[in-house]
């Protein structure tokens, strides 16, 4: 009888149970965990020409050291309601004009504070050329009270300091730059309020090259701060079967608003007439871009369980939505996915700029490649940035030339939005490391994050994630923000990096900022193209200034601008290695060498 | 004396009367069993249940009851009468590791992790335990421990059937393609041509984005199980990405045929026809995804991209 009930409950039955069983399980699991993706083993090979990073870290965290002591708040750490998770944006630039990058971190607020009208400012920490930085908050007059989210940095009345735009939660600010290391709020005057709306990224760019810059506003979810809904109740506040904080679907979505600039100090609201986001998607990220090189910004939006949107721009003042026809709105599957953050760049230098977004943990981020036709294919598998994303949510993207070899690889924020995932064995943490994904010059990148130091093996609730060479070395930095921690400044230190080539835009009869310029240079006989702004990533504005990595090139042979007003300048040949600032209609006016900064 | 003599008696009548019993009771059981065996479903359930109401405490008659409900079918009653089987031999990991098989038809995966957690310590060499306990870890989405317990199976029974294979799901899982295409690989050379393997292995080079070979992978796939939609989508959507727009069409449309309401046939073929300088046509199907799409409710809290389709 033993020798049955083995064969029943042993080999014989349970062999033919599991068999039949494979269709079911693959299936369920399946809509559970989701899909496939790929990830370099711990051992694959090092690229010849990937930076040696035994001998010494690509990035060092130097936070402390440079004198950034905030910590971010965003209510409770048991992260209950869905405002609570998307706190963090940051900002690097020249808010002084002495040709170092600043740094901006905005604060959340917690539900406690934000109902008793406590304020957290953002803190401005201006760069002391010495590798510190030194809190200028209290007099700066950025003085915002709310619950803030991002930052957008630009020059809006063309005077040649930057100005910044803080986005918060049902009000967001406009402050004007003073000449004076000051700041003066211009929200009513210019009308650009946000107001009853959840703003999250947002970003500076002149759609109708009149030469003044407009503004564009994610907006997330449209709820009432004093009636969130409870935690964990419903289907729509479920993870995987546990109980997370509510949204955003389920939630009302709240409409992104595009603000025109007058060029007198006033912006119109134009999202009605130019068809915003009629259907009030949840708006996340936000970028710029010239996708069709037509000389006229078009804008993609990443947007969080809906479809991500591509506003097409006419050149007529207007714009069509094509995502869906572009093959950017959703996955490779036609499936809806929580877009956070997005970049662009000409990653495979093919001389169009393509897009990277990141999503939710168990889907793939995006790398969008731009087929020069109006259409995107999704590379993200090929190139090798898709599988190795399934357990991480991704929030900040960046790509930037960190060992100027003169191809672009990419950075990437992660962090979870539920606390709760911790600990539940799903592969999913709510703390996450963060990538870096080296450009392999063919198509693919590789993942080295584990091997770039302690700094980038370290986990993080990552969020926003931008680039700044701070210390004007010719090298990319980068500073990414931390839910409820300590932003991270990671100074590049990647050995034996290539030479490079710095350009800072001067619009004259283009917006001053350069937004929107077309740059290519040559070297080496190869082309680079890069578009020229600040607002990208996640609640993010990086060093509006465009790096160049030129590998073993000493110098650069030619390069053409074309500015937003139709305006093309040439310059070149130039040596390597130096910050050429170059002003519409004239060339270059200004050379600077990199500087030898204390660390 | 006689008073003596009429006790022995009674005493071994009353010995008798157990002896009996405990035969009758044994031979229940094993006529139970054989019917078990047999396939003679009806029966095991009629004389099981007579069994369990005359023996309650009777693990193992609960045990073949159990047994032959799930084999027929009531899960319900199966699962009630192994409980009970479990509860009165905790010992035993027999009536355990059925009840796991029930819960896993149930789609309880969590409370099939709870026994086979259990039927392991009892039987830690028990290879088909640790298999349909990854199976259960995977199913509740707890991956990491999955691929230990594939892993031990496969150390136990290097030979086990589809442990590779559950190996490579659980690291697909995890975005892990590379290793999960290695064990694709390796369980295709160990246990033949299985259909759900070859598709796995497709879609896996799929999502590595290596399409030529997906394709191949695919086709063979649609061949074997002509009749599953996701295949005829996956193969359409590999043939798009290698440059193959015009196979895809037929490939797409087949899905379609097989699942009217799956709107991502739709997505791609739209993208195989805008290839395929096909505008209008590429714009029709745009429309029909949308209209699907607007059929299906959102189910949670936030998107994650996709399904595996």
């Amino acid at each position: 009888m033993i020798v049955i009930m083995r064969m029943l409950r042993g080999t014989f039955w349970a062999t033919i149970f599991v068999v039949a069983l494979i269709g079911t399980l693959r299936l369920t699991s399946s809509a559970q965990t989701a899909p496939r993706k790929k990830k370099p083993t711990a051992t694959s090979k090092v690229g010849a020409e990937v930076p040696a990073t035994n001998s010494k870290d690509l990035f060092v965290d130097v936070t402390r050291a440079a004198g950034i002591d905030f910590r971010l708040t965003c209510g409770s750490k048991e992260k209950l309601y869905v405002v609570e998770t998307q706190c963090g944006g940051a900002a690097a630039f020249d808010y002084d004009n002495d040709g170092w990058m600043d740094i901006l971190v905005v604060d959340g607020s917690t539900l406690e504070d934000y109902r008793a009208g406590k304020c957290h400012p953002p803190r401005l920490y201006r760069n002391q050329h010495d590798g510190t930085f030194i809190d200028v908050s209290a007099k700066s007059g950025l003085n915002f009270c709310g619950w803030g989210y991002g930052v957008a940095v630009g020059d809006f009345d063309n005077d040649g300091w930057e100005d910044v735009y803080i986005t918060g939660f049902h009000g967001s600010a406009l402050y004007r730059n003073n000449h004076d290391g000051t700041f003066s709020d211009v929200t009513a005057k210019a009308g650009v309020a946000n107001a009853d709306s959840w703003g999250t990224s947002a970003a500076f760019g002149d759609y109708d090259n009149d030469g003044n810059l407009d503004l564009y506003i994610a907006n997330y979810v449209d709820v009432d701060i004093n009636y969130l809904p409870k935690f964990g109740d419903g289907p729509f506040c479920q993870y995987r079967g546990i109980p997370v904080n509510c949204g955003p679907r389920g939630l009302k979505g709240s409409r992104d608003r595009l603000y025109h600039n007058n060029g007198d100090g006033t912006f119109t609201d134009v999202t009605e007439k130019l068809g915003i986001d009629p259907e009030s998607y949840y708006g996340l990220g936000v970028e710029w871009l010239d996708y069709d090189k037509d000389g006229c910004l078009d804008l993609y939006v990443a947007d969080d369980s809906s479809p991500s949107l591509l506003y097409h721009n006419n050149c007529k003042g207007g714009f069509t939505e094509i995502g869906a026809e572009a093959g950017v709105a959703y996955s490779s599957d036609g499936r809806e996915q929580a877009g956070m953050g997005v970049d662009a760049a000409d990653y495979d230098r093919d001389g169009w700029p393509d897009i990277v977004k990141t999503n939710f943990s168990d889907d793939t981020n995006n790398l969008y490649h731009n087929d020069r036709n109006g259409e995107f294919t999704d590379v993200a598998g090929a190139a090798g940035i898709g599988a190795i994303s399934i357990p991480f949510l991704g929030f900040g993207a960046k790509f930037l030339d960190f060992d100027n070899d003169g191809w672009p690889d990419l950075f990437i924020a992660n962090g979870h939005v539920d606390p709760q995932v911790e600990g539940q064995a799903f592969g999913v943490g709510y703390a996450e490391r963060p990538f870096l994904f080296h450009n392999s010059k063919n198509g693919k990148f590789e993942e080295i994050g584990e091997r770039a130091g302690p700094a980038l093996r370290r986990k993080y609730v990552g969020r926003a994630a931008l680039t700044a060479d701070f210390w004007n070395r010719g090298r990319e930095d980068l500073l990414m923000t931390n839910l409820d921690g300590s932003p991270v400044l990671l100074r590049n230190e990647a050995p034996m990096p290539g030479h490079w080539l710095r350009i800072k835009t001067v619009g004259t009869k283009s917006n001053r900022d350069g937004f929107g310029a077309r740059v290519e240079i040559t070297a080496d006989g190869s082309t680079r193209y890069s578009e020229v702004r600040a607002g990208s990533s996640f609640e993010s504005s990086s060093d509006p200034r465009l790096h160049f990595g030129l590998g073993s090139a000493t110098h650069v042979d030619a390069g053409v601008i074309r500015w937003p007003s139709g305006q093309v300048d040439k310059f070149g040949p130039e040596a390597a290695d130096q910050e050429l600032v170059i002003e519409e209609g004239r060339g270059v006016i200004q050379r600077r060498s990199a500087t030898k900064a204390k660390r | 004396m006689l008073r003596t003599l009429a006790l022995a008696a009674i005493i071994l009548v009353g010995l008798s009367c157990l002896a009996a019993q405990a035969q009758t009771q044994a031979q229940t059981r094993q006529q139970v069993l054989q019917y078990l065996e047999a396939g003679r479903l009806p029966d095991a359930i009629a004389m099981g249940e007579k069994a369990v109401s005359r023996w309650p405490d009777d693990p193992e008659i609960r045990h073949w009851l159990g047994l032959a409900y799930f084999k027929s079918g009531q899960l319900e009653p199966a699962r009630e009468q192994l409980e009970r089987a479990r509860d009165l031999n905790k010992q035993e990991p027999g009536a355990r590791f059925d009840l796991a098989l029930v819960c896993l038809s149930q789609q309880d995966y969590s409370a099939a992790a709870d026994e086979l957690q259990d039927v392991v310590k009892l039987t830690p060499s028990n290879p088909l335990a640790h298999v349909l306990l990854g199976r259960s870890y995977l199913n509740s989405n707890r991956s990491v421990p999955a691929i230990d317990e594939f892993k031990t199976a496969l150390r136990l029974d290097p030979a086990i059937r589809l442990g590779h294979y559950h190996l490579g799901f659980a690291y697909a899982s995890l975005g892990r393609n590379d290793e999960a295409i290695a064990e694709y690989r390796t369980e295709l050379q160990r246990s033949g041509e299985h259909p759900e393997v070859v598709y796995e292995l497709g879609h896996s080079l799929l999502e590595a984005g290596k399409h030529e070979e997906a394709v191949g992978y695919l086709q063979r796939a649609s061949e074997l199980t002509a009749q599953n939609p996701d295949i005829w989508y996956n193969l359409g959507k590999a043939q798009v990405l290698a440059g193959r727009a015009a196979q895809a069409e037929a490939s797409l449309r087949r899905a379609m045929e097989l699942n009217p309401h799956d709107p991502s046939p739709h997505y791609q073929l739209a993208r195989a026809l805008e290839k395929l300088g096909r505008v209008e046509a590429a714009r029709s199907e745009r429309e029909r995804f949308a209209e699907l799409k607007r059929a299906q409710p959102a189910t949670s809290g936030m998107a994650t991209g996709r399904d595996h389709k």
